[in-house]
């Protein structure tokens, strides 16, 4: 059996598997040989589960099923997919790359989980990140970093380097991830795949470990933009257990570029002045100015925008995002789950764990959270913070009045060599500055492929963020459709 | 900027032992960090500090119990790194 993971979409597969041409089992084997192939060298899955080809056997009896009654069956059936470490899937270790969660079990499933299982995907394993999601090259993971499959010697950006180095090196025909300030969109674009981070509240995170709750959304990495759309599609939703979820009626989405007036051209923003500071690559911007002249030709308006405040979305995710780790992190105490380190007493016990459990970014975080949350600081950070998180977003807001998307480079470089940002850290949080702010203000955002530049004599992938309006990921499907030239 | 002493009260307040080597370098760390959020100062605000994320609003249920079947509840249990029972055991806090 001979299939052509490179080429693969959902769509197809789903076809495939419903006129019978390959079974549920034989495309999970292709997946499971090219993990087989890549993974010892790439790290991208810290674990390929043991009754991987049993749940494929499972779809294809309800594929058979649904055949035998001339019915169809979900499109995610029989699909064989990766899962970052911080999702839970009962039954299975879940250790978000850290030590203090090595060995835990889930006890249940995550709301995305659940509603996967229900559509028959096949769960290939747990796929490598930043410990807890800290981090932008997956070189903060306890098991090892995740290299980039373009190029062994860089990294495959994070935190969800595994989540788009899995399906990169063919490794998964989609990967969740999640994204804090970046972590979908940033691997995605050193990847060359797509990425979506999601509304605020359109994906449930009950089960998800959290690590900043007013950012952190789950999303899909995948090749095409229909195959992220679909798998949107299967984990979106209000959930009872998620009361941050939202549902269709929350935002007004319809507007003008999913109507078909033909004197009006959907425009896209292009906020200038941001795109002028040193440190984005050269490549980088000529990949994105080519896109925008892409965007063009097919029938799209460019529009210069300004984002008055948008230089200092990088500052306020830096100082609410460790206060809102400060206060997840507390939960691994030693007691309830987890790892235990013994100490004199139980006080002892608390410091002994955590000491061991937890890296050197996490503790760092711990430590600033604890910082800016404290008497005395909690106004001069925290709270201005969160104010000028509302003027950025209302910024948004403003500029979304005459534009139906604003595009930016996903990330200002493409992937960097190992090593080369882990001794600064605020080199490797730069890495966030153009992704941060879709977390800061709830938007949805999008990365996908738009040119490669060569370094070494490796082929590096570019990606191109749009933003849409909140709740209207169907306009970055439809733009991502069109600059991809997908059906 | 922040000095080791400090940096020790913090790491009291969350519960994590640090080493005089881990301060050292948490210290610089520290400086290099403030110092690049220390711009927010620059901004000139005007409104409410309240942070709020898109039409996200305080959401509420009734105390009621959903879902922990004796199953769950098992489950949950032997994640515990001591039990007794159907108890997680910790060490004695109170001295008798």
């Amino acid at each position: 059996m001979n299939i052509d993971l490179k080429t693969l979409t959902i769509q197809k597969a789903h076809e495939a598997l419903k006129k019978g041409e390959y079974s549920s089992v034989q495309l999970t084997q292709a997946y499971l040989d090219e993990i087989k192939k890549r993974n010892p060298t790439i790290n991208a899955y810290l674990e390929v589960f043991a009754d991987v080809l049993d749940q494929a056997k499972k779809a294809d009896q309800k594929i058979q099923e649904a055949r035998n009654n001339n019915q169809d069956f979900p499109l995610l059936c029989g699909i064989p997919c990766g899962v970052k470490d911080n999702i839970l899937i009962q039954g299975h270790i879940a250790s978000a790359a850290s030590k203090i969660l090595e060995n835990y079990h889930a006890t249940y499933d995550a709301t995305v989980i659940a509603k996967l299982k229900a559509e028959g995907a096949v769960f290939l394993g747990r796929l490598n990140m930043d410990e807890f999601a800290m981090g932008g090259s997956t070189e903060n993971s306890a098991f090892g970093p995740t290299k980039n499959p373009h190029d062994e010697s860089r990294v495959a950006g994070g935190s969800s380097g595994g989540s788009a180095a899995a399906v990169a090196m063919q490794g998964a025909l989609f990967t969740l991830g999640s994204d804090t300030g970046g972590s979908i969109r940033q691997p995605a674009s050193f990847c060359g795949v797509v990425g979506l981070k999601p509304t605020y509240g359109a994906v449930s995170r009950y089960g998800v470990m959290a690590m900043g709750s007013s950012l952190d959304q789950i999303g899909p990495v995948t090749n095409t933009v229909a195959d992220a759309e679909i798998v949107f599609n299967a984990i979106k939703g209000k959930d009872i257990k998620d009361g941050t979820t939202i549902d269709e009626k929350t935002y007004d989405t319809n507007t003008r570029i999913h109507t078909n007036a033909t004197n009006k051209k959907p425009v896209i923003g292009v906020p200038r002045d941001f795109l002028k500071g040193d440190g984005i690559d050269p490549a980088v911007l000529a990949a994105f100015n080519e896109s925008i002249e892409s965007f063009k030709k097919i029938g799209y308006e460019i529009k210069d925008i300004s984002l008055p405040n948008i230089s200092y979305s990088l500052m306020v995710y830096y100082v609410l995002m460790p206060a809102e780790v400060s206060s997840n992190m507390a939960r691994f105490d030693g007691v309830k789950y987890g790892l235990h380190k013994d100490g004199a007493n139980v006080i002892e016990d608390y410091f002994e764990t955590r000491r061991a459990g937890f890296g050197r970014e996490v503790i760092r975080r711990i430590l600033l959270g604890t910082y800016v949350l404290s008497s005395g600081y909690y106004d001069a950070y925290y709270n201005r913070a969160n104010a000028v998180r509302q003027m950025i977003t209302n910024d948004f807001l403003k500029a979304f009045e005459s534009v139906d998307l604003i595009a930016t480079p996903t990330a200002p470089s493409p992937a960097f060599k190992m090593g080369e940002k882990t001794a600064d850290p605020v080199a490797m949080y730069l890495e966030d500055i153009f992704t941060v702010t879709a977390n800061l203000t709830g938007l949805p955002a999008i990365s996908i492929p738009c040119g490669e530049v060569e370094k070494e004599s490796k082929k590096l992938p570019i990606g191109l963020q749009l933003t849409a309006r909140h709740g209207d990921e169907k306009a970055l499907f439809k733009a991502g459709k069109d600059f991809l030239n997908e059906k | 900027m922040i000095t080791p002493a400090e940096l020790e009260k913090l790491a009291t307040l969350a519960r994590i032992k640090l080493t005089d080597a881990d301060k050292s370098s948490l210290v610089k760390e520290f400086d290099s960090i403030l110092n690049y959020v220390d711009q927010l100062k620059k901004v000139d605000v005007s409104l409410d500090t309240e942070g709020r994320v898109g039409a996200v609003k305080n959401v509420t249920r009734p105390d009621e119990v959903h879902s922990t079947s004796p199953a769950d509840r098992e489950g949950l249990l032997n994640e515990a790194p001591d039990r007794e029972g159907d108890f997680i055991a910790v060490k004695k806090m109170i001295e008798q």
